[in-house]
């Protein structure tokens, strides 16, 4: 093949790590912003995994395909997102995720 | 003629539509537009419409006649859509159609609830002139004719009961028409309920005429009525009675002995409880008296002339039916009876017209149903027809005094009692001689209406008496045999002797009532000293008028207009109603056999006819009877005269002070609403509160705030673990995914094995798995057959006889891990001498021998994972 050759297993294990991280980040940090930058990070993880699958699959590019759908899904929840996040901010003067709790009441 | 016949011949007489929907017409265009077509208006259509729905009656009459020449019986039919389908027991199909049909009977009683219909709502255009609401009450009565008319000309029960309840309902709109005193909705309201009651009883005997005659029409049951002699098993209800095994062993055997009547004697036990509801005989007669809380044409056209009487033509209908029993038959005629002479005991102390003439119409009611009970149809018909002269003319006059009276007195009670009248025939000549009219006619004065119609009553009650349907008395199914009643010897002479008596008890109350309104000195001046406002919550119903003012005070002298006589209006029905009650008895005057009316509906009885039968040398007695008659009305009305005109009520007076209690328990209508109250109604009101009770602790309570309770608990406890933090949900959803990924990295040994013992057949399928291998050890040699892992999922063996087998499964998955078991197979010596021994195969007692077929679920051992 080429001089990277086709080792899936190189780019799966850097995917795990990005996904563990983001995952990780996820849960400890309290950011809302800071979240929003992990859950892009779990879907780069996705993405990685994607493209370097779709190295196995010489005759289509499905695999590509789907990571640029992911990429356009992710664009528009960002948005959103961010658009929650600034209204969450006008509402508590803060981008802290704990402070949201209302809907347990 | 011709030409009507050619118009409307007999099988589509369109004819009947009209009469039955003009009326519709006027209450639906009255009722919609009647607050802005104005008084005159609405007079005019509502009288129109009656109006030529009554001369489409003379026609539709007049053409009966024609066509029924000789013997057979005319009947004109009119369909006017299929209403429903009815699959009834064997299979059988009836299909129920919205048909009319008139033959003699309908036609005679449609001309007199249009008739007398038409009159009364003459009268009601100025009666009611002054009442707001005027058009509501034309409404009403125009919807009452049009619910009578469906009543009698329906071909079949179900369109009978609409219009059944249809004048129910009529009656009770019109009973509480001055629904703003509340005495007068709560007399509606009774009307209605009482009347449910017997409606049940028609519902019933709908149900079981549907049964055994497979036909709710006329002509279909007339035709299929036979099948009713038959035996019906009326009790246990179901295969025995629940609980009665508690009791002695005597007392449950006589619990659970079948009881059976004839289904003829039920149907028309069932037929007569809802005419007595509707026709108000005992016991259900309660709603009668209290209904007079009306407007008084009200009380002319349905509580005296038409709707009560709808039991009386339903059983003259259903004639064919009610003779197959003669129990049924006797319940109807005894009933009769005792409500004739118990209405009338009341109808003694009552002061208030109205009531008088209430008491009176249930008694009369009782003789028509006493003249039908002894299968005089024709005769107690007769009496429907002179019955609802008379008393519409009483009941009219009584309005035309009320009238009068209330100019003075301005309160409904004091305006509607004799003591405050008297004297009245000097100022309202015309309601006195029409009344007059209808008093001789009602006591019975030789040659009115009345006195040949109650004559043949009382002539039919002592000689006639219904014969057993069947021959030898015994009704047989083929499994079982029941012995049919039979009318007892002394029943005709007891049947007589009530209605004389109350005959002569007729004569003196009507008497009574006729001098205390008419004769003597008027009283009204002033109000009689000793007039109290009626203590009982039932009398309240007299209360009338809405704007009926306080009670005036005893004693005070009253400004006001003397009494009037009423406008023509008024007194033109009058004098026709009191013409017809003198005369009409000439219809049928069986002592001068003038009959045109017994044979004219000859047609109509001629098949219940067939079971009626005369006592011997009953033509004979005719005479006796007369004298008797006679002398029921001499007498009766002699001493009302002597006591009340004579010696100025004086005996009256001094009879109450003698027995005050008893004079207190007549007046108070023997208590019988009061006992009704206690007993009736109290037990309604006590299964109410136990279901009062019930609803606020079972279902308020246990389920209702119990469970929310529980609810609310647990919701409180699942709070705690709810943080309402994303991160947490987060890391909960993550730690799933965890356990759901560890699921598949794990894996799991699923087999099924299958033995043959006979053949020494056994296999064992392993379960497939995304990405297992499986390798297997078969010769119970502890190494695996081969080291690699293979796809071979089933495998199968052979064994000898008593052979013992381990067959090891090692699966590995795409994360190879693996899992291993095994299984243990042995093969029993085969079964040689028969099925039994099989029992005693020594048991396995380890467990591991698998069959005939299982499912075998196992999780790894631990440490079998590498």
């Amino acid at each position: 093949m080429n001089m990277l050759g086709n080792y899936v297993e190189h780019y799966t294990m850097l995917s795990g790590a990005l996904f563990t991280l983001g995952c990780i980040g996820f849960l400890v940090r309290r950011n809302v912003l800071v979240q929003l930058m992990c859950i892009e990070l779990m879907l780069n993880a996705v993405n990685l995994t994607l493209v370097a699958f779709n190295r196995l699959h010489t005759g289509d590019m499905n695999g590509q395909v789907f990571a640029f759908f992911i990429i356009a899904v992710a664009a528009a929840e960002a948005a959103v997102g961010l658009a929650i996040v600034l209204a969450f901010y006008r509402l508590k003067s803060s981008v802290q995720s704990d402070e949201a709790d209302q809907l347990r009441h | 003629m011709q030409a009507i016949e050619a118009l409307f011949p007999a099988n589509d007489y369109t004819l009947l539509a009209f009469i039955v929907l003009l009326p519709l017409l006027g209450a639906g265009v009255n009722g919609v537009f009647g607050k802005r077509l104005g008084k005159e208006a609405v007079s005019l259509l509502a009288l129109s419409v009656i109006f030529v729905s009554f001369c489409l009656s003379v026609v539709t009459f007049l053409a009966l006649g024609h066509a029924q020449e000789g013997e057979t019986a005319a009947r004109f039919y009119w369909k006017g859509w299929e209403w429903f389908h009815l699959s009834t027991q064997g299979g059988g199909n009836t299909t129920l159609n919205v048909a009319f049909s008139v033959d003699a009977l309908s036609g005679t009683m449609a001309l007199i609830v249009t008739g007398v219909g038409f009159l009364i709502h003459l009268y009601s255009t100025k009666y009611m002139e002054e009442d707001p609401g005027f058009h509501r009450f034309l409404t009403y009565l125009n919807l009452f004719i049009f619910s009578m008319l469906v009543l009698i000309l329906g071909d079949s029960l179900p369109v009978l009961f609409v219009g059944w309840e249809g004048v129910g309902l009529c009656s009770y709109l019109l009973i509480g028409f001055w629904f703003e005193t509340e005495a007068n909705a709560a007399a509606g309201k009774k009307a209605f309920v009482t009347n449910r009651i017997g409606d049940f009883g028609l519902l019933v005997a709908m149900g079981l005429l549907l049964y055994y005659t497979g036909s709710l029409d006329w002509s279909g049951m007339e035709g299929h009525a036979k099948e009713l002699l038959t035996p019906m098993q009326v009790w246990p209800l179901g295969s025995h009675v629940p609980a009665a095994s508690l009791l002695p062993h005597g007392a449950e055997a006589w619990l659970n002995t079948p009881r059976y009547v004839s289904a003829a004697t039920l149907v028309g036990l069932a037929l007569f409880l809802g005419c007595a509801g509707k026709s108000a005989q005992l016991p259900l007669y309660v709603w009668l008296p209290d209904a007079m809380a009306g407007p008084t044409p009200v009380s002319a056209l349905i509580h005296a002339a038409t709707m009560v009487t709808a039991g009386v033509y339903l059983l003259c209908r259903l004639s064919f039916v009610m003779v197959l029993s003669p129990a049924a038959m006797f319940v109807v005629a005894l009933v009769g009876a005792c409500t004739a002479l118990f209405a009338a005991s009341i109808a003694f102390a009552q002061n208030d017209i109205k009531k008088v003439l209430a008491y009176s119409t249930v008694s009369q009611l009782g003789y028509m149903f006493l003249g039908v009970g002894v299968g005089a149809f024709t005769a107690g018909f007769f009496h429907v027809i002179t019955h609802a002269f008379f008393k519409a003319c009483m009941f009219l006059g009584a309005g035309s005094v009320i009238h009068a009276m209330h100019a003075r007195i301005h309160d409904t009670d004091q305006s509607q009692d004799m003591r405050n009248m008297g004297g009245l025939r000097k100022y309202m000549p015309y309601t006195f001689w029409t009344f007059a009219l209808s008093w001789a006619a009602i006591v019975g004065l030789p040659g009115t209406s009345g006195f040949f119609s109650k004559d043949e009553i009382l002539l039919k009650a002592y000689t006639s008496f219904v014969k057993s349907p069947v021959a030898g008395n015994k009704l047989s199914d083929g499994n079982t045999t029941i012995e049919l009643f039979s009318w007892p010897t002394w029943a005709g002479g007891l049947l007589y002797a009530i209605g004389l008596v109350t005959a002569l008890m007729t004569a003196f109350y009507m008497t009574r009532l006729f001098i205390g309104i008419f004769f003597g000195e008027f009283k009204g001046w002033k109000i009689v000293k000793s007039w109290k406002a009626p203590a009982h919550g039932h009398d309240e119903a007299d209360h009338g008028h809405s704007h009926a003012h306080e009670h005036a005070v005893p004693g005070q002298p009253l400004e006001g207009p003397t009494p009037h006589e009423s406008p023509w209006q008024m007194w033109l029905p009058l004098a026709i109603l009191g013409g017809l009650a003198a005369v009409s008895g000439f219809f049928n005057a069986a002592p001068l056999h003038i009959t045109p009316f017994d044979h004219w509906l000859e047609p109509v009885f001629a098949k219940a006819g067939e079971a009626v039968q005369l006592i011997e040398d009953a033509e004979g007695k005719v005479p006796v009877f007369l004298a008797l008659a006679f002398l029921a009305f001499a007498g009766g009305s002699g001493i009302a005269y002597w006591m009340y005109v004579t010696q100025k009520g004086e005996p009256a007076r001094k009879f109450a002070e003698a027995f005050p209690r008893f004079h207190a328990l007549v007046f108070d209508k023997w208590r019988v609403d009061e006992f009704y109250d206690e007993f009736v109604i109290g037990a309604v009101d006590s299964l109410a509160e136990f279901f009062t009770w019930g609803d606020k602790w079972i279902v308020d309570f246990v389920l209702a705030r119990v469970s929310a309770a529980l609810v609310s608990f647990s919701g409180t406890a699942l709070r705690f673990i709810q943080t309402g933090r994303v991160q947490t949900y987060a890391a909960v959803m993550v730690l799933g995914l965890g356990a759901v990924g560890w699921f598949f990295v794990t894996p799991k040994v699923n087999a099924t094995t299958h033995a043959d013992d006979a053949t020494g057949a056994y296999t064992v399928s392993a379960a497939p798995g995304l990405g297992y291998g499986y390798r297997w050890d078969l010769n119970n040699d502890g190494k695996w057959d081969t080291e690699e892992f293979g796809s071979q999922t089933d495998v199968s063996l052979n064994l000898a006889v008593k052979e013992n087998r381990t067959v090891k499964l090692e699966v590995k998955n795409a994360f190879g891990r693996t899992a291993t078991r095994s299984f243990s197979f042995v093969r029993p010596q085969p079964d040689l001498s028969g099925a039994t021994s099989r029992l005693d195969l020594p048991s396995i007692g380890d467990g591991a021998v698998h069959r005939p077929t299982g499912l075998v679920h196992s999780l790894p051992k631990a440490g079998e994972a590498r």
